[in-house]
């Protein structure tokens, strides 16, 4: 635990909305404890500009324990920033140096407009799983827990994919701002277990056209993705999704899906 | 709706899909690079001797599907570079916005497979020039055995005689290595086979096709340098 | 005035509930598309009731505060959720789960929710299991249990350490599919600031559109609150920075008697405040306590880095007073503990506000790896947090706030005081009395949603007058809502017409440092009476001199915070004074007045054996005091003893 302040300087995208332009601002912030979390830094910069009579920088942000995958910053040009297997909301600023120069920029890909600053509207996210992400099983009708046995290696592998918090960083790190590894953590997740199966093939189809209703760019097989995923989620999914999806468009017939609903 | 018609549709709308269109992308790049392999054992044969190699060229020239296979080889790469161009126009659009700063990880991108859609353009470039030297070049004949043939040997070796042509073809080399080198492993995971067994094979064949194939290439020209632009034909 | 009917149903308890079900209205099929319900909140209980409703067939607008239904904090839960399946075979039943609830509680629950709370936690595994939660399972491919918060059989699912959020998942998915098929309208970004009651029914709310500062009025035949519990009081806590009283506090505000406000419960291990400029607690699952022994020096002021302190000048407090139970005592008595010896002044690290939690004696007798495997993700964590490495140090721990058990007061239909206001999971107060279990939250949640509430709010809506529905549903424009809509316009407009000095979070603060130390975990008439003082005078400041930059029709995170901190002054004040009429110690509270010789906690089964309601009373106006007595019919009271 060191208690030394730090200089840091910050470079922020500000945006008003999303039709407007944005631009970036210069801070500097004198007392940053490196025991600060990333957004405790933000915070502190807040605070000053609240007491100045400025506006304060919005970001998304909740539970700060990096599960609810509210926190979706840029930072350094890196999603969440250079730390592995961290959110934004875990990133400590002991990460980095004194008199640092960071830039935090938002999010950025079609499907996920900025609202304000550092904050963008991931819905995009919650339409595809409305679109299939589910298994289809009203309440009460679940049989006894135990009827149906899961391989061991099965449920593993199920849960390393359903890891996935909805953040956002696999689409802001690909070059394409593709979206293939959230939906195949999901396709993944649900297709590994017996009781996924039934829907698999009509799950898979109606979210990859979902995905690419909403302007997501295609996938090129780079692994930025993985490489910035906080949960590790594995590119493999991906392949297995493009498997599934392939016998499931070659093989049998899916009705239209739903999950066309919009909501605001 | 009739249930045929259901049908049809899906596999329009698989081949308009974001995953479809890559796949038909990786099963046209599949043939592209049995091509490519085909195309180098073929010139192999130069280093055997010039008849060799005319006579190689002459029987396939002279086939009688020789126009199919160049249809279908014209179709296999207008519909790899189109399929690769609109994916990569679509990419771009994904993100209208730019960032500001942006670094790659070290653990995804690598420089070969973020500039895929560049060296395919150069790519198609050389292809294009590379047919007009050759396949729509000057027609030299020689007569081996009583039977009239293009003296495709003396083209080449004419042609790389000039330093400048051994260069360019040197530098589109390096560039189909790395298009291989991200292209081929990137087939495996489009279809979806991989297995934490053997996909880190697959990765390091991937890589191994690539280079052999541009250091291979890459001899023609060399060679046939060495051995007659300096010395002379 | 209002009434107190539990409503309890005749019978045996086994029976309670199967016979109220037969009891209950139903709805006919073809009419449940006529009615529509409101739900606040998509944590478990929200997504669940949510899902649950909409597959019925009735029509759901759902609400949520953030930009995604999945980021409610239910999503934060670590360790499991309990049920009495009895795999193990060792011995749990419907029964145990319930007296152990009870018992848990310290005898402040109801007994008839609380069983019928057991008798569905076997239900919602199996619903679970079927929406695809990937629970742990064995070699066998059955699903695998383990045993939690010193409970004494195995009745603990699990789906590695994020067992809240994968049931979270289930929830959402579930809810995510009636979205997609247009029964559920989802609102994000929303935050509910009125209730709209009408002829003595709840009928709608006044919500404020987060992005672009509206408020928007939403119509309906009942509503649902399932917004959570309300630990952000404390300013710090382990809650969410997003989670907030605002929805309860509202709704009390408009009749909704408001149970046992004082029950909180502080969970031992989490880890220790570093500085002031911290934004929220993170809590490490108790399991750590199950291989780690808590230690302070025995000479207050030992300023010596832990490994320089000898055995013999180390004090394992817990072990010491609780022999039997040693380190695994509940989690009120070890947060308790870990105060008293902070206040002796033996208290560690650079705050001296911790103690320790080491891992040495584990790690000598079972091996570093034995450790890592267990809990190699908790150290990592705290390593991530604290910069310091628990392999060689010993982890530095203090309690946080965790969870409210108190809430609004709900009968055994989960419906409050307000007709057609039902009150889902940590909002309400009914399940966990005084202290509850862990790994009992995600069960209630998810009870609430999946199983009692598709069922009563049926019995409520049947009887509502026909006339009063679909077509003959009140305008948004409805004077009541325009009433509404001005009291929420009205302080929004003097929230931002002060132009004071001072940052809402700033003044937020200062109200979590009067609740923590007068509020807190060990409480006294003297220390409540100054918070009474203080928390008005707080109010004060906050009206006069708080600053709101920006506009109130934009979208606006200080105006948010504001907004809330009205609430968080309001409910802190009448939690004090909850805790001071409860002039005994139950659970999570303690009141330093009531304790036995060896500074135990003393319950008063004599005078206190009840729920303290609240009605409020207007602004300014004192809260009146209801009771609902509770009567122990299975359970035999007795004092808990961990010695």
């Amino acid at each position: 635990m060191s208690s030394k302040n730090m200089t840091i300087h910050l470079k922020i995208w500000r945006q008003k909305c999303c039709s407007e332009k944005g631009r970036m601002e210069n801070y500097t912030l004198t007392t940053v404890s490196p025991d600060m979390s990333f957004l405790e830094m933000l915070d502190l910069l807040n605070q000053e500009l609240i007491v100045k009579g400025e506006e304060p920088v919005v970001f998304d942000h909740d539970c700060r324990e990096g599960i609810c995958g509210a926190c979706s910053l840029m930072i350094n040009g890196e999603p969440h920033g250079p730390e592995m297997l961290t959110t934004s909301c875990q990133l400590h600023m002991r990460k980095f140096k004194d008199g640092d120069t960071i830039v935090v920029e938002p999010f950025r890909a079609k499907a996920f407009p900025v609202i304000r600053d550092l904050a963008c509207d991931r819905s995009a996210f919650d339409k595809i799983i409305a679109s299939g992400g589910f298994i289809s099983v009203n309440t009460g009708s679940g049989a006894e827990a135990n009827a149906t046995l899961v391989k061991q290696e099965s449920a593993e592998l199920a849960m390393d994919a359903a890891a996935c918090i909805g953040c956002g960083a696999c689409v802001a790190a690909c070059s394409n701002a593709s979206a293939m590894l959230f939906v195949a953590a999901k396709v993944s997740h649900l297709g590994l277990l017996p009781q996924g199966d039934p829907e698999a093939s009509k799950r898979v189809y109606n979210m990859v056209k979902r995905m690419d209703e909403l302007g997501f760019g295609n996938c090129s097989n780079e692994g930025e993705c993985e490489a910035a995923c906080p949960k590790g989620i594995k590119i493999s999914n991906i392949a297995r999704m493009n498997r599934k999806f392939l016998l499931s468009s070659l093989t049998s017939a899916p009705e239209e899906g739903g999950g066309k609903q919009e909501w605001n | 709706m009739s249930k045929s018609f259901a049908k049809s549709s899906l596999y329009f709308n698989y081949f308009f899909s974001s995953i479809g269109k890559k796949q038909v992308l990786a099963v046209t790049a599949t043939f592209l690079c049995l091509f490519t392999i085909v195309h180098f054992i073929g010139n192999l044969l130069m280093f055997a001797g010039p008849q060799y190699f005319n006579w190689y060229g002459h029987t396939l020239a002279s086939g009688p599907l020789l126009p199919l296979a160049e249809g279908l080889l014209l179709l296999l790469f207008l519909s790899h570079a189109s399929l690769g161009l609109w994916l990569a126009c679509e990419n771009y659009r994904a993100r209208p916005e730019r960032y500001y700063k942006k670094v790659r990880s070290g653990r995804g991108a690598t420089f070969a497979s973020a500039t895929m859609p560049f060296t395919g353009i150069l790519l198609l470039f050389f292809l294009v020039l590379h047919l007009l030297h050759f396949r729509f070049g000057p027609v030299y004949t020689i007569v081996y055995d009583g039977v009239e043939m293009r003296d495709f040997y003396r083209l080449m070796i004419e042609f790389y005689a000039n330093p400048l042509n051994v260069v360019l073809y040197l530098l589109s080399m390096c560039l189909l290595s790395f298009h291989l080198g991200h292209g081929v492993q990137s087939i495996f995971q489009s279809y979806g086979w991989i297995h934490s067994k053997y996909t880190p094979w697959v990765k390091r064949m991937g890589l191994l096709i690539a280079v052999f194939l541009a250091i291979g290439f890459s001899s023609f020209p060399l060679w046939a340098y060495l051995k007659h632009g300096v010395v002379g034909y | 005035m209002f009434k107190l009917d539990a409503k309890i149903p005749e019978g045996p308890i086994q029976e309670k509930w199967d016979r109220y079900r037969f009891q209950l209205k139903l709805v006919n099929p073809a009419n449940k598309r006529k009615y529509s319900v409101i739900v606040i909140g998509t944590g478990l209980a929200g997504a669940s009731a949510s899902a649950s409703l909409a597959e019925l067939g009735y029509n759901v607008q759902t609400f949520c505060i953030s930009d995604s239904p999945r980021r409610a904090h239910s999503i934060a839960a670590q360790g499991g959720i309990n049920a009495a399946k009895n795999y193990p075979n060792d011995g749990d039943s419907v029964w145990r789960l319930f007296y152990d609830t009870v018992k848990g509680g310290d005898y402040r629950s109801r007994e008839a929710n609380v069983y019928r709370l057991a008798q569905v936690s076997n239900n919602i595994i199996d619903q679970c299991v079927a929406q695809g939660v990937p629970f742990a399972r064995d070699y066998g491919g059955t699903l695998a249990n383990r045993s939690f918060g010193g409970a004494q059989v195995s009745r603990t699912f699990y789906a590695r350490g994020q067992t809240g959020q994968q049931l979270l998942l289930g929830a959402y998915q579930a809810m995510m599919r009636q979205v997609g098929m247009g029964k559920v309208q989802l609102f994000t970004r929303r935050e509910m600031l009125n209730l709209v009651v009408i002829d003595g029914r709840a009928r709608g709310v006044v919500i404020r559109n987060l992005v672009t500062g509206e408020l928007e009025h939403y119509v309906a035949d009942a509503v649902i609150l399932a917004s959570g519990g309300y630990s952000t009081v404390y300013y710090l806590s382990t809650n969410a920075m997003n989670s907030n009283c605002s929805g309860i506090w509202r709704a009390h505000k408009k009749g909704a008697g408001l149970a046992n406000p004082c029950f909180t419960q502080i969970h031992p291990t989490c880890i220790p405040m570093s500085s002031d400029h911290q934004s929220k607690l993170t809590l490490m699952s108790e399991s750590l306590r199950n291989d780690g022994r808590v230690w302070v020096p025995k000479r207050a002021g030992d300023n010596r880095p832990p490994a320089e302190i000898p055995e013999e000048e180390r004090d394992y407090y817990l072990e010491r007073i609780y022999p039997s139970f040693g380190n695994l005592v509940p989690r009120d008595v070890a947060s308790r503990n870990a105060k008293l010896q902070c206040d002796a002044g033996k208290g560690v690290g650079a705050t001296k506000r911790a103690v320790y939690l080491d891992f040495a004696s584990a790690i000598a007798r079972d091996g570093a790896d034995s450790i890592r495997k267990k809990y190699g993700n908790l150290f990592e964590m705290y390593e991530r947090i604290t910069d310091e490495d628990p392999y060689k140090a010993p982890m530095r721990i203090y309690p946080a706030v965790h969870y409210t058990m108190g809430g609004l007061w709900v009968d055994y239909n989960l419906m409050s005081t307000i007709p057609g206001l039902f009150v889902l999971g940590e909002a309400n107060f009914s399940d966990h009395g005084a202290n509850r279990l862990g790994a009992s939250a995600l069960m209630q949640g998810l009870g609430d949603g999946y199983f009692v509430i598709p069922y009563t709010i049926g019995n409520y809506l049947a009887e509502l007058p026909l006339a009063t529905v679909a077509n003959g549903r009140p305008e948004s424009k409805h004077p009541a809502f325009m009433a509404a809509n001005k009291e929420v316009q009205e302080e929004i407009n003097r929230i931002i017409s002060v132009k004071g000095k001072r940052s809402v979070s700033d003044l937020h603060r200062e109200l979590g440092k009067i609740m923590w130390e007068k509020v807190g975990m060990a409480r006294n008439e003297k220390g409540l009476k100054e918070a009474l003082t203080e928390i008005p005078r707080l109010r004060e400041e906050f009206r006069r001199n708080s600053k709101v930059p920006g506009r109130a029709d934009d979208l606006n995170p200080e105006m948010e915070k504001a907004l809330r901190m009205n609430d968080y002054l309001d409910l802190g004040e009448l939690m004090a004074r909850d805790a001071l009429g409860r002039l005994e110690s139950c659970g999570g509270h303690f009141r330093e007045e009531s304790q036995t010789a060896e500074s135990e906690a003393k319950r008063d089964d004599e005078k206190h054996c009840n729920v303290a309601v609240w009605e409020h009373k207007g602004e300014g106006a004192l809260p009146e005091r209801h009771v609902e007595e509770l009567k122990f019919e299975n359970v035999q009271l007795s004092q808990r003893s961990y010695k």
